[in-house]
Order: C-alpha cells, then structure tokens, then sequence
C-alpha cells in the first residue's frame, strides 16, 4: 500500500466513498458531495462559458469597434425579459429565432439519417446481406430484422382491433420488443457496473497505491 | 423468516455488498484478459489503418466523468494506433465538459510516445503530428462549418495558438482532407455526425459508445452509416487487444483488465434475478 501525497487524489477519493455511502442509506456526507459537485460543476460552466465564448465571440469582437455584434447582444439579452412580467412577450424573439434555424437545419437531416437510410437498412438487398457479415447467414439475419420491425411497428398500429393477421403480427413484435428491453438492461448493467469498476480502479490505484 | 421471503425480499445493500466484492476481488490481481475481436471493433480498427498518408483523422473527445471508465481506455487505444502509424489527428470536443478529459489523454498518450522517441523524426509534436482543436458553441456550428473551413470554425486551437499557422493545419482545409471521424461519446454527439457532417459532406464516421447506447448505436452500423463501433468496457477491450497484437504496443490495459470483474458481475446479477424470480413463482404457486 503506498498512499498518495497529493490532496486532489484525496479529495476526489473522500468524495467518492461520500457519494458511495448513499448505497447504505441517506446522509449528511452524501449531501455535502453531491451539493459541492452541482457548485462546483456550474461554476466551472459559468467561468469557462465567459472565457470561451462570451469573451471571444462577443465581447472581444465589441471592443475591437465591430459594432454589428450588438444585433446577436440585444437579441440574445431577450431572454432575460422573462423576469420583466410587462415585456416579458419578447422573450418569442430569440426563442423563435434559435428555432427557426435549428428546426430548418435539423429537419431534413434527421429525415435523411435516421428515417431514409434506416428504412433502406431495413430492406432485402444483397447489399444489406453483406452488412452482417456474416457469409451466407447474413440473408437469415435480415430477414429477421424485416420481420422484426414490420412486426414491431404493426404492434404500435392502435386503429385496429389487434385480431386475426393482425394480432399475430403484434404478438410476434412484442416478442421483438421484449429482446430489445432485455438487450438494453443487459447493457445498461454492463454500463453501471464499468462506472464502477472505473471508480475502484480509482480508489485503489492512485489513491492507495494497491494496484499500479 | 422462511425461505420464500429470503428469495424475493433480500436486502438491497445485500446485493451491493455482494458485487462490490466480486467487483473488486479481480481488480486487485489484475490480469489482462485476453478476449476474441468482433466484427464491429475490426471494422473500425481496419478504418483507422487504412487512414490515407494524405488524409486526417479526426477524433471527438465527448466523454465526461460519468462516462470516462468506458470510453478513455477506448480514447488512449485508438490515440496508440494513431501515433503509431503516424496518422495526421485532429482531436475536438462538442461540449466543454470532456476538454480537460482529452487533453489528459493526449498529453498521456504523447507523452509514452515521446518517452522512448529517440530522434525528432520519430517524436509526435504538436501542430506537426496532431492539433487539439478545442471547442466552439454549439456543436452544430463546427460539425457543418468544417466542411467549408476548419481554421474558419477554430480560429485558435485549445492553447490559444492560431490555427493557420500550425503546420499541419495547412493540408487540411475541410472534411474533403479527412478521411474519418471517431466520435467518443456517451450520448448524441455520434448521431449529429452522421446527420449533418455524413449526409452533408460524406464524412465516414466512426463511434465508441457506452454500453447503455449500444442498442441504439447498432442500427447505424448495419445501414453502414458508421464505418465501426466501439461498445462499453468489452469494445474498448477488443481494440486493446487489436493495438497489442498486430501493432505490438504493450502497455497496461485497463479495460481488459476490467473485463473479469465484468463477468463477475454479470453472474451475480444472473444468479439474482434467477433467485428473484423462482422466488416470485414460488410464492403465486402458495397463493
């Protein structure tokens, strides 16, 4: 055991196991590292937000004489009329102009990306065959997937009583659901127990010098 | 207390006691384990190794410390293979959380390099080898402004230095200079390559996740919108074992060192929800 001289590695360390003590129960040590990371976070956003984009995107630009970057001072200094109950109305201004350029750029991307070229996966194509890899066996697989998500979406179809064809294909797709949840917790445990592992290596690497 | 309330009402500090220990029982003796590559680790690995002499990567550091334990070891693999093969980088971050994270893992990773470089040829220097552009508000604005003008979107880099006069900055101009983008990341920021700078620019465009995103990251592998995939602690594993055997760089690997204690887990966890549930079918039968 070779214990760290520096006091960050003990700080983040006692910070840790405070945070870890929740397991046991609630508790004032808990609260003192959670209250000390919300602070701590947001004054570090706040700081490096003035550092790294009010001062250089705006403020700099403003006292080299380019006055037109008053235009994006006033419109984003809106936002702060919601606090003025009697203006607080403009306050539409740069919400709808942040959102008119995002919903205008973000549209058709997102049509093309995740709508488009999913449907094109989704399709019996030699092509899409191939994307297994998996030789021969790629054709079962993509079969699978068709099944899959016709099944799965006639499953989410409420206009209909789910009777005759159409009750067979939405039990086949709560089938496909149900693999889906249990593929997303099976990862979702993977995950946590990594941020834990991360953690332990932590604690005892740097902090008591047990494992290199 | 009979059996039947010991099966379904055990004591949820009972289960974390449990795999805390067989958690940190592998991590004390720890042991690289050696674990097979699947096909979405190679692809991406096969990616950066066909990287032209001529072309750029980019690497997009966007994890935070609730991400770090999966995806750094994933971010020090791939800037291994990249140092090794002498591929140009360019390495951003969307958000600013992860910059400290990413700088730590260059100057870590530089560091190794350059410990054991013996001549200034085979150093790896800054703005000649990589460039750690930093970070420019909000990730839409670099995604779709790099395919005009990289030095127009980061007219600094993270250190304040401009841009335009970094040596390696004067062959890559924009997305038609680079030849991939890998985006390390534990939530969207994959996705908005591959909706904008993809769609947009044809940027290829790589990705390591957490293993909570796995499920909705694999679709985008099999429509080939993403050139590989890298998934949790057991993707960053594979590549690791990619950089040891066909690039024989051997240094510690944590997350194989991990994977142990991963499979520990997952067993309690099986055992638990095994003894759950025989628990619970018990009981109904009572009923």
């Amino acid at each position: 055991m070779n214990l760290s001289p520096d006091p960050w590695i003990w700080i983040a360390s006692l910070l840790s196991l405070a945070i870890f003590s929740f397991l046991y129960r609630d508790n004032s040590f808990y609260r003192l590292a959670e209250h000390i990371f919300v602070g701590a976070a947001n004054g570090w956003a706040v700081t490096f937000y003035w550092h790294r984009v009010l001062w250089p995107y705006l403020f700099d630009p403003l006292s080299r004489g380019q006055l037109y970057y008053i235009i994006p001072l006033v419109i984003g200094m809106l936002y702060f009329t919601r606090f003025i109950p009697k203006v607080s109305w403009l306050v539409r201004f740069p919400i709808g102009i942040y959102m008119g350029y995002y919903v205008g750029v973000s549209i058709p991307a997102n049509i093309q990306a995740y709508i488009i070229k999913q449907v094109q996966g989704t399709i019996l194509t030699p092509r899409n065959f191939q994307m297994w890899g998996a030789g021969s066996t790629g054709i079962i697989w993509s079969v699978v997937l068709f099944v899959g998500v016709i099944c799965t979406l006639s499953y989410f179809y409420f206009s209909r009583e789910h009777k005759g064809a159409l009750g067979v294909t939405s039990r086949i797709g709560i089938v496909f659901v149900m693999m889906g949840f249990g593929a997303a917790f099976g990862y979702t445990v993977m995950a946590r127990v990594s941020l834990l592992i991360g953690r332990l290596q932590f604690l005892l690497g740097p902090w008591l010098g047990i494992i290199e | 207390m009979n059996i039947l309330d010991l099966l379904t009402k055990i004591d949820r500090r009972i289960i974390y006691l449990v795999l805390l220990v067989v958690v940190i029982l592998p991590l004390l003796f720890p042991k690289a384990q050696s674990t097979r590559v699947m096909l979405p680790v190679e692809k991406l690995f096969n990616a950066v190794e066909n990287i032209p002499e001529e072309k750029a990567l980019i690497i997009d550091f966007d994890y935070a410390p609730q991400t770090q334990p999966e995806l750094e070891p994933m971010g020090f693999a791939l800037l291994r293979h990249v140092f090794k093969r002498r591929i140009k980088l360019l390495v951003l971050s969307l958000y600013i959380q992860p910059l400290g994270l990413a700088q730590n893992a260059l100057t870590r990773i530089v560091e190794e390099f350059n410990s054991v470089a013996e001549t200034n040829a085979d150093s790896i220097i800054y703005g000649r080898d990589y460039v750690f552009l930093g970070w420019v508000p909000p990730p839409i604005i670099p995604i779709l402004g790099m395919g005009e003008s990289i030095t127009n979107v980061y007219e600094v880099d993270y250190y304040g230095n401009r841009t335009d006069t970094l040596l390696l900055m004067r062959d890559i101009k924009n997305y038609n200079d680079v030849e991939l983008l890998v985006s390390l990341s534990g939530a969207d920021p994959p996705k908005y390559w591959v909706a904008y700078a993809q769609n947009k620019f044809g940027l290829k465009v790589g990705a390591g996740i957490t293993a909570v995103s796995a499920s909705e990251y694999y679709t985008f592998l099999q429509t080939g919108q993403f050139s590989g995939l890298l998934v949790g602690m057991k993707g960053a594993a594979e590549y690791e074992e990619l950089v040891e055997q066909r690039l024989d760089i051997k240094v510690k690997r944590k997350a194989s060192e991990a994977l142990l204690s991963i499979t520990y887990a997952h067993l309690v966890m099986i055992a638990f929800i095994i003894i759950g549930n025989v628990g619970y079918f018990m009981r109904r039968r009572q009923k």
